[in-house]
């Protein structure tokens, strides 16, 4: 019996050593681009093609990586210099311990495409410590509501109209639940989620760039009554969450609105694209966040994602440089905008999908998201707090109060500002 | 359920059959337990993603055979399958060898620093070793072994030698010192005596960190994404990354590629099982 | 190596002098491979990494000499010091909830299958199977399982007429430790029942025809008999137990992500470290010096009380 375990194990071992490695085909790959939008490899490869045409003789070859571990396999090879050619980066905070010399190339000088893009995505791909920028940014990120037009008809709920108060917004959220319709599709169970949420409905209230500006100065806390009182506000929309939904995740969110079981989308116009593309024959609205008074022009929170660098330490810097203005052209950016339905960062690019057109017009009262750009420089970070707060918020466990003095004390320990408040 | 017949031999009184229906029950349940899992994870590779929220209990409306067609395709799955029976063979051949002949000196000598040798090794297992993995990188670049196999082998064998060693040792030291001696005065060599005679009675602990080690290295992602960046040398568990994204994964390519990864280890342990156990209860600790 | 000065000054009994010189060198050349191998690849890598703790760090730069700075904001910094006391109760948490309940019942599946009866074979195959699956599939099917919306659990328990207990297990704070404890007693409850099964099968028979005919009834033999006979591998299930309830990591992070979500519910030393050292998707930012930190702590607690424990049980499995 035991000589068989042996006899299987050798087979198996010198099967597997004899096995031949396949026509994988010897891919020459001077140049690597790492990404973690896997999602996106389609897109990618297609740019990347059309570059090689166009620049015989250079090969790129587009590697991504599982999204939540790509920064720990980004520090390790960047810290042994054996990172990518290209490198795809995160924004702001995030951006910030590869935004330096001896790992990224400053572009403010080698891609002049960079001085037409708006200042406030720049700030996205710029290093605190030196104030360069070592990114072109990829894509620009809005927060906003998505309904359901066929589940809101079914319910007689209009539409709205540029925008909603918050108390026609309630109204509606009551009704669709008066109808059996599942209103919202959010859930708790992933704190980013609820961020995002507090991004789409917490501007209108709290107000936006002002209180942005007054805080991030220093001349106010998150403890003051205008972020408390946001806060309280977005609390109000838990009645209308799915049943039991401190246990629903963020893909349970997508597919509870794919599978048209929710009217609403409290969420980042990046779904868009892949909405449509899962269920081509749902009835897609977009609106802002809802109001606090009629007439006011509400905020909608923006952000740079992410941008495109050169590792400093690569053999092929002028092809490198070459495509990182690739990706800052008018091309880039209207192939993006037009594939992936997302907003480039790239000015000028038409924007064709009504849906998307709109909510760029609405981004002209856009403000920072606020925890991302603003405070997610150290450790704890801002989102990191007001994550865990909101589900605490959000299970019953904290109050609006307790969640702004723990973000508050929290980043009391890097702000500044904050300290002895 | 089909009846059970008089457990343990000797139950005729109706109290130790209703133990036994009792027993039934419980592992009945465990057993349904374990296979419904494993029964929707074959369920979902033949749904769309869709399909598979929308009504994820149900059979599928129209099995997607393709699902497998296109995992099979789109990851180089063949390759990676062999690539992860390399670097699991091999790792695990390490351990045993290493960790056996180890245990072997720390279990049935005595001598000095035995005890702070031991407590060295088991140090290992104290925090996770994925603390290491920068340290690691450079040393993999500087010993040229980056997008090698053996950078998986040598940290996996390596990280799986303390608790080979711990369960190793313990089962040295309960075998009875005679044996040794016996042999010895029989004339045999110190590695003879662990081969002929100590080898075949610590089976059972060598098919348990056989057990305790394969499936992790068998189903780990995270060294291999950190050091193999070339395709063709790629794992199994590492190809399936590819499905996830950061705002969307296709779940239904990622089951019947999971499910595709799954199947020759179920299959072999099914199949083993039976050899396995017996060679977990073979041999004697009867001491 | 080590082995080879260690292997020299044997306090065995009296024997021929080139016997002693050999066998130093045999316990040496058995030693030096599993050494070398471990120091280079575990050891010091491990060593460098917890050095980190002892600097100053800008990203993942490092700075100049930090003295015990981090180790003071690790314990005295809000929120990582009340962080650090929650995680660490989660764990011990973890380890006795597990104790209990996957090695009690592995105990248990144990006796039971070693009794024979009806599909014994079948059952021993059966149970062990989970280990197999990738954490992925565990993590993803009991999510779909637990969910609140379409889960199968709630609705069991609606048929039931529970239905007052359905409730968001993963994601209410009350629920989300214990519910993940139990998943990963479902996935590994077959290790502690194999072992224990082999330990059991290896008792000889006449002990327990013995005890049988001085009339003890089966707990008494369990108790008397086969539970000491047992220790070995009681021994190396309560201290794997300890090790892997103080060390986790992968289900957590599955299946709660890198926070221990939600509202810190299942936060764990591990957790608390990877996201420290490494930062947390696009969260958190890396503090490696303050994630080492953790790193030293973890290392310091978990030495302290395992490697006394096992060196404790060892010396009595010597004497025994």
């Amino acid at each position: 019996m035991r000589r068989q375990i042996w006899a299987l194990l050798t087979g198996v071992a010198l099967l597997a050593a004899l096995w031949p490695a396949g026509a994988m085909g010897q891919a020459r790959s001077p140049m690597t681009f790492w990404s973690w939008r896997g999602e996106d490899r389609a897109f990618y490869e297609g740019m990347i093609k059309k570059f090689e045409a166009q620049n015989p003789g250079v090969s790129i070859q587009f590697q991504t990586f599982k999204p939540t571990e790509y920064n720990t396999v980004l520090s390790a090879a960047m810290q042994a210099g054996k990172g990518p050619d290209i490198v795809h980066l995160r924004a702001y905070g995030a951006l910030q311990p590869f935004a330096r010399p001896e790992f990224l190339v400053p572009l403010d000088d080698k891609v002049p495409e960079l001085k037409t893009f708006a200042r406030q995505w720049l700030d996205g791909a710029r290093s605190q410590a030196d104030r360069k920028v070592y990114g072109v940014p990829f894509a620009v990120q809005a927060l906003v509501i998505f309904y359901n037009k066929k589940l809101l008809r079914q319910a007689g709920v209009e539409a709205p109209r540029p925008a909603w108060t918050w108390d026609q917004f309630l109204a509606a959220l009551r009704t669709l639940k008066d109808h059996s319709i599942t209103p919202l599709a959010n859930g708790g169970k992933e704190g980013w989620t609820l961020e995002v949420a507090m991004g789409v409905l917490g501007p209108n209230f709290y107000g936006g760039t002002n209180f942005y500006e007054a805080v991030t100065r220093g001349q106010t806390t998150f403890k003051s009554p205008q972020f408390t009182g946001a806060l309280a506000k977005l609390a109000e929309i838990r009645p209308y969450m799915p049943q039991g939904f401190m246990g629903v995740s963020y893909t349970d969110m997508q597919q509870l609105f794919i599978n048209e079981q929710a009217a609403m989308f409290v969420g980042g116009i990046w779904e868009l694209g892949y909405f449509l593309s899962q269920n081509a024959s749902l009835d897609i609205g977009i609106m802002p966040g809802p109001v606090a008074r009629p007439g006011d022009t509400p905020w909608i929170s923006s952000y740079d994602d992410g941008n495109y660098g050169v590792n400093a330490k690569t053999p092929h810097m002028a092809e490198a440089l070459k495509f990182i203005r690739f990706t800052a052209t008018r091309e880039w950016g209207q192939a993006f905008t037009d594939q992936l339905k997302q907003i480039s960062a790239v000015p000028g690019v038409e924007v064709r999908d009504p849906l998307l057109k709109q909510v760029v017009g609405w981004m002209r009262h856009a403000t920072p998201y606020i925890m991302l750009v603003g405070f997610r420089w150290k450790n704890p970070t801002g989102s990191e707090l007001i994550q865990n707060d909101l589900q605490g918020l959000f299970a019953g466990r904290l109050t609006p109060q307790q969640v702004g003095e723990d973000v508050t004390r929290g980043l009391a320990s890097w702000f500044a500002p904050f300290k002895g408040q | 359920m089909t009846p059970p017949t008089g457990a343990a031999g000797e139950g005729r009184r109706p109290g130790v059959v209703a133990a036994a229906a009792l027993a039934q029950t419980l592992l009945a349940a465990n057993a349904l337990l374990v296979l419904l899992p494993i029964g929707f994870m074959v369920l979902s590779s033949l749904k769309a993603t869709r399909e598979i929220f929308q009504r994820p209990f149900a059979l599928p409306v129209v099995p997607r055979w393709q699902n497998y067609a296109e995992v099979w395709g789109a990851a180089h799955f063949a390759v990676y399958f062999r690539n992860s029976l390399i670097v699991t063979v091999a790792s695990m051949a390490l351990i045993l060898v290493t960790g056996t002949l180890a245990a072997y000196a720390l279990g049935r000598y005595r001598f000095r620093g035995n005890d702070l040798i031991f407590l060295f090794f088991l140090s290992g297992i104290m925090v996770p070793i994925r603390l290491a993995i920068i340290p690691l990188f450079i040393m993999m670049r500087d010993l040229r072994l980056l997008d090698t196999v053996w950078s998986l082998i040598l940290v996996y064998a390596a990280s799986g030698l303390p608790s080979a060693i711990f369960i190793l040792t313990g089962f040295f030291r309960t075998l009875p010192p005679e044996l040794d001696n016996a042999a010895r005065i029989d004339g045999a060599g110190e590695l003879g005596i662990l081969i002929t005679v100590l080898l075949p009675l610590v089976r059972p602990a060598l098919a348990i960190v056989t057990v305790y080690n394969i499936i992790p290295i068998w189903n780990d992602f995270f060294f291999p994404l950190v050091f193999i960046h070339q395709d063709r040398l790629k794992t199994l568990p590492l190809g399936l990354t590819v499905f996830f994204g950061e705002f969307q994964t296709n779940w239904a390519l990622l089951f019947a590629g999971l499910t595709l990864a799954a199947a020759p280890v179920l299959a072999l342990y099914v199949v083993m099982s039976q050899q396995f156990i017996k060679g977990l209860t073979a041999g004697a600790i009867k001491g | 190596m080590a082995g080879v000065a260690v292997g020299t000054r044997a306090r065995s009994a009296p024997r021929r002098v080139p016997y002693r010189i050999a066998r130093g060198l045999w316990i040496a050349a058995f030693l030096a491979p599993a050494l070398l191998l471990f120091s280079a690849f575990v050891a010091y890598p491990i060593m460098t990494a917890m050095a980190y703790s002892l600097y100053r760090w800008d990203g993942i730069v490092r700075g100049g000499w930090a003295g015990t700075a981090n180790f003071r904001r690790l314990f005295g910094q809000y929120p990582y010091s009340e962080r650090m006391l929650v995680a660490f109760w989660h764990n011990a948490w973890t380890f006795v909830l597990t104790m209990i309940i996957q090695n009690g019942l592995g105990m248990l599946f144990a006796t039971l299958l070693a009794a024979g009866g009806w599909g014994a074979r079948v059952y021993r195959a059966i149970f062990f199977m989970p280990v197999v699956l990738s954490l992925v599939v565990v993590g993803f099917l009991w999510e779909l399982f637990l969910n609140p919306v379409w889960g199968a659990v709630n609705k069991l328990l609606a048929l039931a007429g529970l239905g007052a207990l359905a409730r968001p297990w993963l994601g209410d704070p009350h629920t989300a430790l214990v519910t993940l404890i139990l998943v990963n007693a479902w996935r590994w409850v077959g290790f502690p029942t194999i072992v224990f099964l082999a330990g059991i099968q290896a008792i000889p028979d006449e002990y327990l025809e013995a005890a049988r005919l001085d009339g003890a009834g089966s707990g008494a033999i369990f108790r008397r008999i086969v539970l000491p006979l047992l220790a070995p591998q009681v021994n190396i299930i309560v201290i794997l137990t300890f090790i892997g309830a103080f060390n986790w990591f992968e289900l957590p992070y599955v299946m709660q992500g890198v926070t221990g979500e939600p509202y810190h519910a299942t936060d764990v030393l591990g957790l608390l470290f990877y996201r420290a050292a490494f930062g947390a998707v696009d969260t958190g930012n890396p503090d490696v010096g303050v994630g080492s930190a953790i790193a030293v702590v973890m290392f310091a607690l978990i030495l302290l009380t395992s490697g006394l424990g096992a060196l404790y049980l060892r010396q009595r499995e010597a004497e025994a």
